[in-house]
């Protein structure tokens, strides 16, 4: 250790300090007012009434928190790490585990960590992680237990006990399924081995569609989107403030969700511990924007309904995705033919007389294919869906709590994205939007998207927050 | 007498004021930031006079509320950053900095550039010259921990100094 820089930094420290002379301050008009002893709770509390107005400053703690100086570690709130054990030298490194660089001892150098996954039947194992430290030349490991060890991922590293070293976090979680919330594990330097952080409050710290207890009908169940990520070298979890409607693969999530965050700091004892940072507004991108005041989900994408219909000796053609060209031809009863560009022609009776069918695609039910929402001329209250099944159009049934109808109560149209919806009149001049998703090859069942008001129901535009 | 009478804020706030204004602007690098901090702490102590009950351990107080709200006023600004667009907010200059021999300012610019925690137990040994064992009850961490801090600190600071002059 140098002494030099001992003695500089001794000297800059001074330097910089008597740079701050009493004449830069603020006056000291409030000590005219702290004068007074405290002699009773009631001075007192006049007291720092008056520190805070004098002075402007902002108060801090008034919620009861009790401040990190003034709290005694308790016995009981030690925790056991699991100090890694030395196996799998031999173990070999998947080409697609790429190793990460980091700085794991804060020395300033960063070393590269590479990581050794144990050959299993199922895919799942252990891990071993190893570098050496550049400051001392020294290896150190850590060892993982991983749902899938074939592929080790990191995410950037991150600093989260401000000590100047960094922390290597992995992802984990069993990937095959949507069901199952990712979790990350963070690895910290502790006495020359790489050991894992306990994390607190593990519930905060996921990343997937968690289920509200509690939510489920035999058609859909509410969620909660998580996630983490680091951020400029901090990780951060959310959680949507709102519950969302989901079945199988399909969540209902608004354009813009407001989600509260937790910043990720790691304590003395190895623990990882969640601290509240507030409410943010989720873009479509990703992105995150602070909350503004009263911040609130967006509104359901309603408001541009898809104009376009054909009726009999009529024809479209629908160039996304499956392609095919669809028109009406007049028969016994109208018949919608669909020619896809693989060459297939399905021929279709429908139950209407003067059938309209919509020239956009009900993407947010069925895209592997064609699909179609058909109406009557004469019926606004009839509407169906159908979808293609191989070689044949096949009706859904809708099922669960909605009908899929237009009358008094009720109001079912698509939008220019190829989302069908249908709006519940509520008893007190709100509507309740219901999106509609394919539920068996069968059925279509719609999903709870939020509540709307609307200046002229019959005009989807005029939706507003109520 | 052990009561909570016993601690005369105004006179701590005489005494001490422009010590921790001091210690403050060491950690967070700008006055009216460090002003803040201290009137921060001082009001923390004027609603718990209960916390101190021994005036002799106030300035104690005051200044682990000092590192401890330096420590938030930094995580604020970095927050604050991160949400920013880019270039939207400029950094905190260090104005003061500016005026300061430049060998001192070197190191000041270094020490800014190390971790929090890094910053704080160098500046605890090497500006308020407290003792390892008086710098690990401020922040709250072992002895051990305060010995690596420091040592792996002034490695790291030795070596930006060097890399911010192979820069110029």
């Amino acid at each position: 250790m140098s002494t030099d820089i001992e003695a500089r930094l001794r000297n800059a420290l001074a330097a910089r300090a008597d740079l701050v002379r009493p004449e830069d301050l603020q006056p000291l008009a409030p000590v005219v007012e702290l004068r007074p002893r405290w002699q009773s709770p009631r001075v007192l509390l006049a007291t720092a009434a008056v520190v805070l107005l004098v002075l402007g400053v902002v108060l801090q703690g008034l919620r009861g928190e009790e401040r990190s100086d003034r709290i005694a570690p308790k016995p009981d709130d030690r925790v056991e790490l699991q100090l890694p054990t030395d196996v799998g030298r031999d173990w070999k490194a998947d080409e697609y585990s790429t190793p990460r660089r980091l700085d794991l001892d804060g020395d300033g150098t960063k070393e590269e960590v590479t990581f050794l996954s144990e050959k299993t039947k199922s895919g799942a194992g252990r891990a071993r992680i190893e570098a050496t430290l550049s400051s001392t030349g020294e290896e150190t490991y850590g060892i993982v237990d991983l749902s899938s060890n074939v592929v080790v991922s990191s995410l950037p590293p991150i600093d989260a006990d401000d000590d100047g070293d960094q922390e290597l976090v992995l992802y984990d979680g069993d990937v095959t399924g949507p069901e199952s919330p990712l979790h990350p594990i963070v690895l910290d330097l502790r006495d020359g081995l790489l050991v894992e952080a306990v994390v607190d409050q593990p519930e905060l710290l996921q990343m997937g569609n968690v289920p509200v207890p509690g939510s489920e009908t035999p058609y859909y169940e509410l969620v909660r989107s998580h996630g983490y990520e680091v951020r400029r070298g901090t990780l951060y979890s959310s959680r949507s403030v709102s519950s969302l409607a989901s079945t199988g693969m399909t969540v209902i999530r608004p354009e813009e969700l407001v989600r509260d965050t937790w910043r990720w700091v790691l304590d003395d004892d190895g623990v990882l511990r969640p601290v509240e940072d507030g409410c943010v507004l989720e873009l479509i991108t990703g992105e995150w924007e602070p909350c503004a005041e009263g911040a609130r989900d967006a509104l359901p994408a309603l408001s541009r309904p898809a104009t376009g219909t054909i009726g009999v000796g009529e024809q479209f053609s629908w160039t996304e995705g499956y392609q095919y060209d669809a028109r009406l031809e007049a028969e016994a009863d109208p018949v919608l033919v669909v020619e896809g560009a693989d060459g297939r022609t399905i021929n279709h009776p429908l139950e209407v007389a003067d059938p309209v069918v919509s020239t956009t695609q009900p993407t947010s039910i069925f895209y592997d294919g064609a699909s179609f929402v058909v109406g009557s001329a004469s019926d606004p209250a009839y509407v169906q869906v159908l979808w293609q099944d191989a070689d044949r159009l096949r009706v859904l049934q809708p099922v669960g709590e909605v009908p899929l109808t237009n009358d008094d109560t009720h109001r079912t149209w698509l939008t220019e994205e190829g989302r069908l919806w249908t709006v519940v009149a509520g008893d007190d001049g709100t509507w309740r939007a219901w999106s509609w998703t394919m539920a068996t090859r069968s059925e279509m069942t719609a999903l709870p998207a939020g509540t709307v008001c609307f200046d002229d129901v019959d005009d989807p535009s005029t939706a507003r927050d109520c | 007498m052990e009561s909570a009478e016993a601690v005369d804020i105004t006179e701590l706030y005489a005494a001490h004021r422009l010590s921790l204004v001091r210690l403050a602007v060491l950690l967070v690098d700008d006055v009216a930031s460090a002003e803040d901090v201290v009137q921060d702490a001082f009001a923390a102590l004027a609603r718990r006079p209960g916390a101190v009950k021994d005036p002799s351990k106030a300035l104690v107080y005051l200044r682990v509320s000092v590192v401890n709200a330096s420590r938030s006023t930094l995580r604020r600004r970095r927050t604050a950053r991160a949400y920013s667009p880019p270039h939207g907010t400029p950094p905190p200059t260090p104005e003061d900095s500016a005026v300061l021999a430049e060998e001192h300012r070197e190191v000041i610019v270094a020490l800014h550039g190390l971790a929090p925690r890094q910053r704080e137990v160098l500046v605890l040994r090497y500006w308020s010259n407290l003792s390892e064992t008086e710098i690990a009850s401020a922040l709250q961490i072992s002895q051990g921990t305060v010995k690596s801090t420091a040592s792996r600190a002034l490695v790291a600071l030795e070596r930006a100094m060097s890399s911010g002059k192979e820069q110029r």
